[in-house]
């Protein structure tokens, strides 16, 4: 099979219009969290017919990045070109349906391209100074006009930003998922183990930036809920949820917290 | 909301409301949310300044540095339109808007970054993440659904908070209580994280390593504690510093070692 058929192609080309869209609501478009990887993830694989890819791909990448905030002028990391481009890469990387592996590379991937993507956001935001419309609407007389078009300006090159980085990270992506289709079944096993630690790492980034020490009772009491219920009484998910919730509200109430 | 012939109308607070979602289309480390700023008041102060020339210099005078977190900056703006209202009517014609706008962005920056993106962002996460894991395809609808709730719900009301108090941040933050908020959303994303390490092996089978370790571990319960283990040995390490990606790519590397020293 043709690693660029005409049906990719297209795929790329739509995932990098869709995505720049949803890149939008990251910075410049009122921040509604479209953006965040537990949703563009799962709507990517959607859109690509790999629901699956979509959910693991957003599930890890939620919980590495939700806490790596925007403060000043702090840039963090692009969790929406990691989670678009994870799950594309992954689905039209493997012809179909991504396995375990393929998604663990490509999140692997992807997390290379982290650092690429924070420098192209700096980038992005030093030429918004030098824009030739915005220094028109600062310097010679103001007006609606010459507002709205520094508006429109800055948003076109937020878009083009993370259309243009879909452009090159895709193909180059997928030719990589080639690439590591040939490598040895260790590395695939690798792949797989490396999927599966990472909500770890990302339950450990958020409670690190939630709370003051290393084992905090509410992280373990959680953890007693939800093991006791889900193994002792086969609890549904949503139920633990809502117990591991009220567990925490009343903890906030009762233990001095809520002051 | 009407003095005299300057007449500021609900119609009028919610254009505002409307652009002020576009606050950060023209980021820059420059001049940060200015432009933004200026493209939500520009209706406002066209209609509050008939003259051309006072118009342009009071858009020029609000060009100036501002920068606080995007949604509650919803609040400044409110407060502003009320003292642009009271300068252009007369009523208040020394009114220090710059010194108002200064005094608020910081406090407000802190307070909505900690209550924005350091407790409600990462609680309404974690709630769908854990759901999403067992495979609830509308858990991401519920992360909008809780997050936006608030956001917009919030955006609304500091505008219409900041007009009618013009610029109280104090009531403001004893109304809303949002460092009482961020420590309950805090408390409840722990326990729901917690909740997700005790149970991610048994929803998500994708989730449950196929480890070649004899005896007791191979058992849920025991990946479940392994989980556990890990989870603070990663805290503890993410404590003396180190990137996200620097983690990743070192947790890469030791997958690659356990794997060719077949353990997996």
């Amino acid at each position: 099979m043709p690693m660029f058929d005409t049906q990719v192609l297209f795929a790329i080309a739509g995932i990098a219009v869709v995505g720049g869209l949803i890149g939008l609501d990251r910075t410049a478009v009122g921040q509604f969290m479209i953006s965040q990887p537990i949703v563009a993830g799962p709507l990517v694989g959607w859109m690509l017919g790999d629901l699956r890819a979509g959910i693991i791909i957003g599930v890890v990448l939620e919980l590495i990045w939700v806490v790596d905030m925007p403060v000043g002028t702090f840039v963090p990391a692009n969790s929406t070109v990691s989670a678009v481009s994870a799950t594309a890469i992954a689905v039209l990387g493997s012809h179909g349906v991504a396995t375990l592996p393929v998604i663990g590379f490509s999140l692997l991937l992807t997390t290379g391209m982290a650092p690429v993507t924070m420098m192209v956001d700096t980038v992005i935001r030093k030429a918004n100074s030098r824009l030739v419309f915005v220094a028109s609407a600062v310097s010679a007389a103001p007006s609606g006009r010459t507002l709205a078009r520094a508006q429109l300006f800055g948003l076109m090159m937020f878009y083009l930003k993370t259309f243009v980085l879909y452009l090159l990270f895709l193909p180059a992506g997928i030719v990589a998922v080639s690439l590591f289709n040939h490598l040895p079944e260790q590395v695939h096993r690798a792949m797989s183990l490396f999927v599966q630690l990472l909500p770890f790492l990302g339950v450990a980034l958020i409670a690190r930036r939630l709370s003051i020490k290393n084992i905090d009772l509410f992280l373990l009491a959680g953890f007693m809920i939800a093991a006791v219920m889900v193994r002792i009484f086969h609890t549904p998910a949503l139920i633990i949820v809502l117990l591991t919730i009220t567990g925490g509200w009343l903890g906030t109430r009762y233990n001095g917290l809520w002051r | 909301m009407d003095y005299g012939d300057n007449k500021i109308g609900v119609g009028d607070l919610l254009g505002v409301f409307w652009r002020a979602f576009l606050i950060q289309a023209s980021w820059s480390f420059e001049r940060m949310q200015s432009l933004g700023f200026c493209y939500a008041i520009e209706p406002v102060l066209r209609k509050l300044y008939p003259d051309q020339a006072e118009y342009e210099a009071r858009l020029r005078l609000h060009m100036d540095y501002f920068n606080t977190q995007p949604y509650l900056a919803s609040f400044v703006l409110g407060a502003t339109i009320r003292l642009e209202q009271d300068r252009a009517s007369g009523r208040n014609s020394a009114a220090d808007i710059p010194g108002l706008k200064a005094a608020l962005m910081s406090p407000l920056g802190a307070l909505g970054d900690s209550f924005f993106w350091g407790s409600l962002k990462p609680f309404a996460a974690v709630v769908a993440t854990a759901l999403l894991i067992t495979g609830s395809w509308w858990a991401p609808l519920l992360f909008l659904l809780i997050y936006n709730s608030w956001h917009v719900g919030l955006r609304a009301a500091v505008l219409f908070w900041g007009y009618t108090s013009g610029g109280d941040a104090v009531e403001l933050m004893a109304q809303y209580r949002f460092t009482k908020m961020a420590k309950l959303f805090k408390v409840m994303s722990l326990s729901v994280l917690g909740g997700i390490l005790g149970a991610l092996p048994v929803w998500r089978p994708e989730f449950r390593p196929a480890l070649n370790i004899p005896g007791t571990l191979m058992a849920l319960s025991g990946l479940a504690l392994s989980g556990l283990a890990l989870t603070v040995v990663l805290i503890a390490i993410l404590r003396k510093g180190g990137s996200p990606i620097k983690l990743m790519l070192g947790l890469a590397a030791c997958c690659l070692v356990l794997a060719y020293a077949g353990v997996i």
